[in-house]
C-alpha cells in the first residue's frame, strides 16, 4: 500500500522543478521588454563595479577613506580630468569613493536580503504548517518587528554596539525578515490547503520533507520575486541610516555617508552629494525595474492589455 | 457600524502586547550588548559625579535583581511614563518626544495633502490612457519618484531655494513669531496661527513646511501613481461601469465618481502603509536638511549624547504610531468598504 502511495506521489514531488524551468524559459521573453533591459543593464553594471571596483579606480586608498598628506591642498575641487567627480571635503578623489560605494551597496543588499529571506521563509512556513500556538507566537513576533522601523532599531544598536557593518546589517535584518515571513505565511497557508499536502501527510511523509518539498517549492518563487523588488528599498533604507550617521562609520565608502559629508558644503561643492545620490537612485531604480517586470509576468492580471472603450 | 466591540478589544490587547514586546526588545539591547548597562543607561557620564550617576542608573534599572524582575520593572516603568529624564534635554523623555512628534505629524499631514490628490489624479489619467504615451511617461515617472532618495532631493530643494533667496530653515521665523506675539497652543503651528488669526505667521510656517513636504511626498506620489493606475484599470472593466455607460452617465462621473469610489479601499490600505513608511523619510529630512525640530532632531541628539532613554522612548512611540496607523487603516477600510467587517 505504502509503495503505491509513494508512486502516486512521485509526479507531485518532482513538480517543484517545473517552476525553475518556467523562470529560465521566460527569461528570453523578459528580455524583449525595455524596462527589464534597462533594469538589468543597470544592475549588471553595478555588480561589475562592486566586483572590480578597487582595480579600476585611480586612487583606491583614498576611496577606502585614507587621507593622503598632500590632499589638504586639493579640498573641494570641482570635477576635472584628473578628478572625474571632483574631490571631497578632505581632498580625496570623489570618483574613487563613489565607485567603491557600489561594493558596500551590493554587500549590504545581498546580506540583508538573503538573511531576511532565510529567516522569513522558515518562520512563515513553520507558522503555516503547525498552526495553533506556534502560529500565534510567530505571528506575534512578525507584528512586533514590522512595527519598528529599521532607523530606530539602528539607533538603539548604534548606541549599544557602536558604528559598523554589523550594526546596519542587524538593524535591517531585524525589521525586514518580518515582511518575508508574512508573505511566506500567506502563500504557505494556501498551499497547506491543497490536497497533495493532505495526501503527503496521510502517506506519512515527515513534516520536514513536506515543508521543504511541497510548501517551500511552491512559495519560493513569489517570495524571491518580492525579494528582488525589495532590493532597491533595502538600499535606500540602508543609505538613509548611514546618512543619519547610525550605521557605517564616517569616511567609509558608502553613498549615504558621502552624501552626509557633502551636505554641509552643499553650496560650495554640490558635486559631493550629487554623484553618490545619482548612483543610489540608479541602483535602486535598476532593482525595482527588474523586480516589477518579474512580478507583472507572474501575475497575469497585471499583464492584460486593453484600451478604454468609452 | 461594521466594526464590532470584539474587534476593538482584541486589537487593543494585541497592540498592548506588541508594545510590551517592543519594550522588552529594547531592554534586551541594553542588557545584552557589551559593556556595563548602567554606564550606558547613564549616558557614558564623565567628570566628578560620574560614579554617582552610574549608581543611580543601576538602581533605576534594578540590575541587582533577577533578570525577569528587571524586565517587569522596566515594562512597568515605561507604561507609567517613568523612564527618567532625557540626558540630552534634562526633561522627561516622553514630554520631549510628544512635543517633537507634533512637528513631524504636521509635516506628514501636509505631505499627504500634496501626495494623495496629485498621485490619484495622475494615476487615473494614466489608467484612462493605458498603454499610451502619457501612461508610459507617468509610469516611468512614478518608478523614478518611488526610488529617489528623499534626503538627496531634499538637499537639492534646499540648495535651490537658498540660491533663489528664500530661507526654508526651521519651523517658523523666530523674528516674525516674536514680533507678532505668536504662542503655540496645540503645537501644530499651522492650526495655532489660524486660531490666533495670525496670517503673517501662517504664511511663514506654510512657506517653511512645503519644501520638506515636497521632498517627502515623492515616495507616496510615485507609489500612488503606479497603484492607482493598476487598481483603476481593473475597476474600469467592471460590469457596473459598462452599465453606467449604457445608461448614458457622463464619462467624468463614471471615472471620478464610480471608479474612484471602487478603488478607494485599495488606496486607503496602501496610503496607510506609505504613511508609516514616510515617518522614516521625515526623520531623515526634517532636521538634518531643513533644520525642523521634529523626531529627526531627537534621533541625532540621542546619538550625540549617547541618550539611551531617549532612544528607548523613540522606539516605543514610533512603534505605537505604526500600530495605530495600521489599526486606523483597517477601521477606515471597514467604514468605506461594505465587503469588510471587523
Amino acid at each position: 500500500m505504502s509503495t503505491s502511495i509513494k508512486e502516486f506521489m512521485k509526479p507531485l514531488e518532482s513538480s517543484g522543478k517545473r517552476l525553475y524551468g518556467d523562470l529560465s524559459k521566460s527569461f528570453k521573453r523578459y528580455l524583449k521588454r525595455t524596462r527589464f533591459k534597462v533594469g538589468l543593464a543597470i544592475t549588471v553594471v553595478i555588480l561589475l563595479l562592486a566586483l572590480v571596483g578597487p582595480w579600476i579606480v585611480p586612487y583606491p586608498d583614498e576611496g577606502e577613506g585614507y587621507v593622503p598628506p598632500e590632499a589638504s591642498q586639493r579640498e573641494k575641487q570641482p570635477p576635472s580630468l584628473k578628478f572625474l567627480f571632483g574631490t571631497d571635503t578632505r581632498g580625496r578623489d570623489l570618483f574613487s569613493r563613489v565607485i567603491l560605494g557600489a561594493r558596500s551597496a551590493v554587500l549590504q543588499i545581498t546580506t540583508v536580503i538573503s538573511l531576511s529571506l532565510v529567516i522569513g521563509l522558515v518562520v512563515g512556513i513553520l507558522a503555516a504548517y503547525f498552526r495553533g500556538v506556534v502560529e500565534t507566537v510567530l505571528n506575534y513576533l512578525v507584528e512586533l518587528f514590522i512595527s519598528i522601523p529599521a532607523v530606530i532599531v539602528a539607533l538603539v544598536l548604534r548606541l549599544a554596539l557602536g558604528p559598523g557593518l554589523p550594526t546596519i546589517i542587524t538593524s535591517l535584518v531585524i525589521t525586514w525578515w518580518s515582511w518575508y515571513a508574512r508573505v511566506t505565511y500567506v502563500y504557505a497557508r494556501s498551499v497547506m490547503e491543497m490536497d497533495y499536502v493532505t495526501l503527503a501527510r496521510l502517506s506519512g511523509l515527515s513534516p520536514v520533507k513536506i515543508m521543504t518539498r511541497h510548501v517551500m517549492r511552491n512559495v519560493l518563487t513569489p517570495v524571491l520575486v518580492q525579494a528582488v523588488t525589495d532590493m532597491g528599498s533595502v538600499l535606500l533604507e540602508a543609505s538613509t541610516i548611514n546618512f543619519l550617521g547610525l550605521g557605517l562609520p564616517l569616511n567609509s565608502p558608502e553613498w549615504g555617508v558621502i552624501m552626509f559629508e557633502g551636505l554641509g558644503v552643499l553650496e560650495i561643492a554640490p558635486w559631493i552629494s550629487a554623484y553618490p545620490g545619482l548612483f543610489l537612485l540608479m541602483t535602486a531604480l535598476g532593482f525595482s525595474l527588474v523586480g516589477d517586470t518579474l512580478r507583472e509576468e507572474m501575475d497575469p492580471r497585471l499583464r492584460r492589455r486593453w484600451r478604454l472603450w468609452f | 457600524m461594521p466594526i464590532s466591540l470584539n474587534y476593538l478589544l482584541k486589537r487593543t490587547a494585541w497592540i498592548f502586547l506588541v508594545v510590551v514586546g517592543v519594550v522588552i526588545f529594547s531592554y534586551m539591547a541594553i542588557i545584552l550588548s557589551p559593556g556595563d548597562p548602567a554606564v550606558k543607561w547613564a549616558g557614558n557620564p564623565r567628570g566628578p559625579n560620574a560614579s554617582l550617576a552610574i549608581e543611580l542608573a543601576r538602581r533605576e534599572l534594578g540590575l541587582d535583581k533577577p533578570l525577569f524582575i528587571q524586565v517587569i520593572k522596566f515594562v512597568a516603568d515605561v507604561f507609567t511614563g517613568n523612564i527618567g529624564l532625557s540626558i540630552a534635554y534634562k526633561i522627561p523623555v516622553f514630554d520631549v518626544i510628544m512635543r517633537r512628534l507634533v512637528a513631524t505629524l504636521e509635516l506628514l499631514f501636509v505631505t499627504y495633502l500634496i501626495a494623495i490628490p496629485l498621485g490619484v489624479f495622475l494615476g487615473i489619467r494614466s489608467a484612462i490612457h493605458r498603454n499610451g504615451r502619457l501612461d508610459t511617461v507617468l509610469q516611468s515617472l512614478g518608478t523614478v519618484l518611488a526610488n529617489t532618495p528623499t534626503f538627496w532631493l531634499g538637499a537639492w530643494l534646499f540648495l535651490t531655494l537658498v540660491l533663489l533667496g528664500a530661507y526654508p530653515y526651521g519651523r517658523v521665523d523666530p523674528k516674525i513669531a516674536t514680533s507678532t506675539g505668536f504662542h503655540p497652543i496645540t503645537g501644530f503651528y499651522l492650526i495655532d496661527s489660524l486660531i490666533e488669526g495670525n496670517l503673517l505667521v501662517f504664511t511663514n510656517v506654510l512657506s517653511k513646511i512645503i519644501p520638506p513636504a515636497i521632498a517627502i511626498s515623492i515616495y507616496p506620489l510615485g507609489v500612488l501613481i503606479r497603484l492607482t493606475r493598476a487598481l483603476a484599470s481593473d475597476a474600469l472593466l467592471e460590469d457596473y461601469i459598462r452599465a453606467s455607460v449604457a445608461w448614458g452617465v457622463s464619462r467624468s462621473v463614471i471615472i471620478w465618481r464610480y471608479a474612484l469610489k471602487a478603488i478607494t479601499p485599495g488606496l486607503v490600505q496602501v496610503i496607510g502603509l506609505a504613511f508609516a513608511y514616510s515617518l522614516v523619510d521625515a526623520m531623515a529630512v526634517e532636521y538634518v536638511v531643513f533644520g525642523r525640530e521634529g523626531l529627526g532632531s531627537l534621533l541625532v541628539d540621542s546619538l550625540n549624547y549617547s541618550d539611551f532613554r531617549l532612544a528607548v522612548g523613540l522606539v516605543i512611540v514610533v512603534a505605537v504610531f505604526y500600530l495605530l496607523v495600521n489599526t486606523l487603516t483597517d477601521i477606515i477600510q471597514a467604514l468605506i468598504d461594505p465587503k469588510v467587517r471587523l
